[in-house]
């Protein structure tokens, strides 16, 4: 399976990529990941490929993600292209205006961009900022998409598995809330489910 | 036990394996993680590990251990090499005692560094054989074996990833054993010693050498011939892996010749190889090195094979090889049609902001260049740059860096305008750590031919781009443990600077006063703007607006990232604001509080 993370640098992605890479191998699988570290991460645009099919390579092919995990709206459509086609994308509807934009020198138009994700994957915006904030801190908004890839059922990964790696990659001070976040994203995604069945 | 691991964890791990004792470098993207690595597997503190002043110290620091027979190791970017090819250079003839592993991490690209240089031909320069993982598993053997080979040959062994290798995962069996060894200690010895007619015996030796290494390269696993078909395609670093993936993905008939240890060259597999194919495409980041090897292959045994590669313009000189491209690239060599993707969800039509790395929101440094900015507004100035996050004080708006070459670059460029251009006001922005690496000698310079520049350090307690590593100022090391902190007031003063002055950026009406002063000077000056980077502390605070006026002149003038506009008027992203306050200066109507 090939997942694609994408945001800002300092949202915390490269968290949230060892997270599925090390349930992979939990469950007795190889993963590999590719990160964006270095200038990027002040603020610049950021991804993470996560592979956990036996690839040789660490980077997915353009057409080729099964997910995409977007933690920030306008990173989510500029990436949509990574995704094979009906690709599943779980997007995050907050966004960061880039100081380009603040300075009049680019548009960012969140519901063209929204509207861009709806035409070309299948998509769930979720407002992970906001449960993120409910959960006990703003910077979780990396597992409350995790929650929400789970809740989806897109993940080849168990709950256990999922569980087990966060217990190991996330300081055990902040592990209580991070839980919080994931169920509240595994519960954004069921909620939505409902509405959808009345609808 | 598996782990995921960084390609540069994976090479600290298989260092620390090899039972490694001393290791220095100095940080830059994309290598810093392998020290940082190598710390955090010493819980013992059985070894030692330093971040050096700078690329040269530290590969002299490894190359002292070595002579005692220690293992060790030094990392480095790229462009640190350059620093330290002097001792580099040198030691290639002196040769080792102890494994020495130089680790230097390439970035195809580029992506965070100046050139797109390719270590590779350090080696050949420097008669050293290179290693170049093609993943972060192959990083973590190769790491292993190049101590064995140091010592098998005597000389430094270069290893040689890139920034896919370092800055990707890969699953790693985590070998809990350690070699153990004795260390001598120096012996003293006139080979130690480096004098012209020692060079040129040694110098025989090692070019015979070449010979024996190559043949041992021939065997080594880290080269190989794979499949069959009248198609080659030579294949080295990363790209192996994405080659692989695209003959797995399109069930390609291809001899596929994985390089691993590039230099110098397996001569008698190139020629099995060569010898196997009708015509030959060369797939390698950077600088055409295998290329130019299989040419000389063929020139040697006197015969012709067509070679495709960058040499005949087939492939792009610059640049990363993606999957993408590469497929294309594959595609035009055999002739054949392997469904390129195509762009399915029609990016037409569509247009992204442009989102590009900027200064985090509360960054001292928009506090600094902002002060000059105002200090110096209407006079003719140059703002020299240099190796660092500020260099990201090039955007808009601030616009404050006007050049921008290497480390330490920016105080004697400075001089050098100001020699030829006198009626200039030359500033250079050095950070804290660049100063100390590569900033003190051109200071020392400045001062002594009397060049009226202003210096201003850019002091914020950290190394910071690369990610909040300690130096000689921090009083901290590597290991955790304190040291006397360097003052870089006293350093100036002690290089006999005239004026120096050290004052908080954000005091905002005193930081523009100062530059003010510091301008005024005739002779060297230094202005120290000391505040800790925003990494290093959780600040409480965060700036409020009420009654904006939508003027919008704090985005204006400082670009803050947390700034941005909401309904025509200013609103702040509390989820990035620091609290520093720098736009309250600002705000003509004082509606930030």
């Amino acid at each position: 399976m090939d997942i694609l993370i994408a945001g800002v640098g300092g949202q915390g992605i490269i968290l949230a990529s060892k997270i599925l890479a090390y349930a992979a191998v939990i469950e007795g699988r190889k993963a590999r990941t590719g990160e964006t570290i270095g200038m990027s991460q002040r603020g610049g645009c950021v991804v993470s490929h996560v592979r956990t099919g036996g690839s040789h390579s660490p980077y997915i092919p353009v057409g080729g993600a099964d997910l995409l995990l977007s933690f920030e709206l306008c990173e989510g459509a500029r990436n949509i292209v990574y995704l094979k086609k009906g690709g599943k994308a779980v997007i995050n509807t907050a966004s960061i205006t880039p100081v380009s934009t603040a300075l009049g020198l680019t548009a960012y138009d969140g519901d063209k961009m929204m509207k861009y994700i709806a035409e070309n994957s299948n998509a769930v915006f979720i407002d992970a900022n906001k449960r993120a904030k409910e959960s006990g801190s703003s910077k979780a908004v990396n597992t409350v998409l995790l929650g929400a890839a789970f809740g989806l059922g897109v993940l080849d990964l168990s709950e256990e598995s999922l569980r087990q790696s966060m217990e190991k990659n996330i300081k055990p001070s902040f592990l209580a809330l991070n839980m919080r976040a994931f169920h509240s994203g595994v519960k954004a995604v069921e909620e939505m489910k409902i509405k959808c069945q009345k609808c | 036990m598996k782990e995921i691991l960084l390609g540069n964890a994976a090479i600290a791990l298989g260092a620390v394996v090899a039972g490694v004792k001393v290791v220095s470098g100095y940080p830059g993207t994309p290598s810093t993680e392998v020290l940082e690595s190598v710390a955090q597997y010493n819980r013992d503190g059985r070894i030692k590990v330093e971040w050096s002043v700078n690329e040269k110290a530290a590969l002299e620091i490894a190359a002292g251990a070595s002579y005692c027979g220690a293992r060790s190791m030094v990392t480095m970017k790229q462009v640190g090499l350059n620093v330290a090819s002097d001792p580099l250079m040198s030691l290639g003839v002196i040769g080792t005692k102890g494994g020495m592993v130089v680790v230097v991490a390439d970035d195809p690209g580029p992506i965070s560094s100046q050139t797109e240089q390719d270590t590779r031909h350090f080696g050949k320069y420097a008669n050293i054989p290179v290693l170049d993982p093609s993943s972060p598993e192959e990083a973590y053997e190769m790491a292993k074996y190049a101590f064995e080979l140091s010592e098998r040959t005597n000389l430094p062994v270069i290893l040689r990833p890139t920034t896919k290798v370092c800055h990707s995962s890969g699953t790693i069996e985590v070998d809990e054993s350690r070699f153990e060894y004795e260390t001598e200690g120096f012996v003293k010895d006139s080979k130690w010693v480096i004098f012209p007619p020692l060079s040129y015996r040694r110098h025989l030796e090692i070019e015979k050498q070449q010979g024996e290494i190559a043949d041992i390269f021939d065997r080594l696993s880290f080269n190989r011939i794979e499949g069959d078909g009248k198609y080659g395609i030579a294949a080295g670093g990363v790209t192996y892996a994405i080659v692989k993936d695209i003959i797995d993905t399109y069930n390609l008939n291809v001899v596929l010749l994985k390089s691993g240890a590039v230099f110098p060259a397996p001569a008698k597999l190139y020629h099995e190889f060569l010898q196997r194919v009708e015509k030959v495409l060369v797939l390698e980041e950077l600088d055409p090195v295998v290329e130019e090897q299989l040419y000389h292959i063929l020139a040697v045994n006197n015969f012709h094979k067509p070679i495709f590669g960058k040499l005949n313009g087939f492939v792009t000189p610059a640049g990363e090889l993606k999957f993408d491209n590469t497929l294309k690239i594959i595609e035009k060599f055999m002739e054949i049609k392997l469904g390129t993707v195509e762009d399915s969800t029609g990016t037409k039509g569509i247009e992204f902001p442009l989102r590009s790395p900027v200064l985090c929101a509360g960054c001292p440094h928009r506090a600094s260049f902002y002060a000059v900015k105002k200090a110096m507004k209407g006079e003719k100035i140059v703002s020299c740059g240099d190796i660092g996050c500020y260099t990201l004080g090039n955007a808009k708006p601030l616009e404050m860096t006007d050049t921008c070459l290497c480390m330490g670059a920016g105080i004697t460029i400075a001089q050098g305008i100001k020699k030829a251009d006198p009626d200039i006001n030359a500033f250079a922005f050095v950070g804290d750590s660049t100063f100390f690496a590569a900033g003190m000698t051109g200071l020392a310079n400045a001062v002594y031919n009397n060049t009226d520049i202003n210096v201003i350090v850019l002091d914020n307690c950290t190394t910071a781009m690369t990610g909040q590593q300690p130096h000689p100022g921090t009083g901290k090391t590597m290991m955790n443990t304190n040291s006397p902190k360097i003052d870089i007031a006293s350093v100036a003063k002690a290089l006999n600077v005239g004026f120096v002055e050290k004052v908080n950026p954000f005091d905002h009406q005193k930081a523009v006063k100062v530059v003010q002063e510091a301008a005024a000077y005739k002779g060297v000056s230094v202005v120290i703007f000391e505040a800790p980077c925003v990494t290093l502390f959780k600040s409480e605070e965060v700036c409020r607006i009420e009654n904006c006026i939508g003027c919008k002149k704090c985005i204006n003038e400082i670009g803050c990232p947390a700034l941005y506009v909401k309904e025509g008027k200013v609103a702040i992203d509390d989820t990035l604001c620091n609290g520093c306050g720098l736009c309250k200066n600002v705000c003509p109507t004082g509606s930030i509080k």
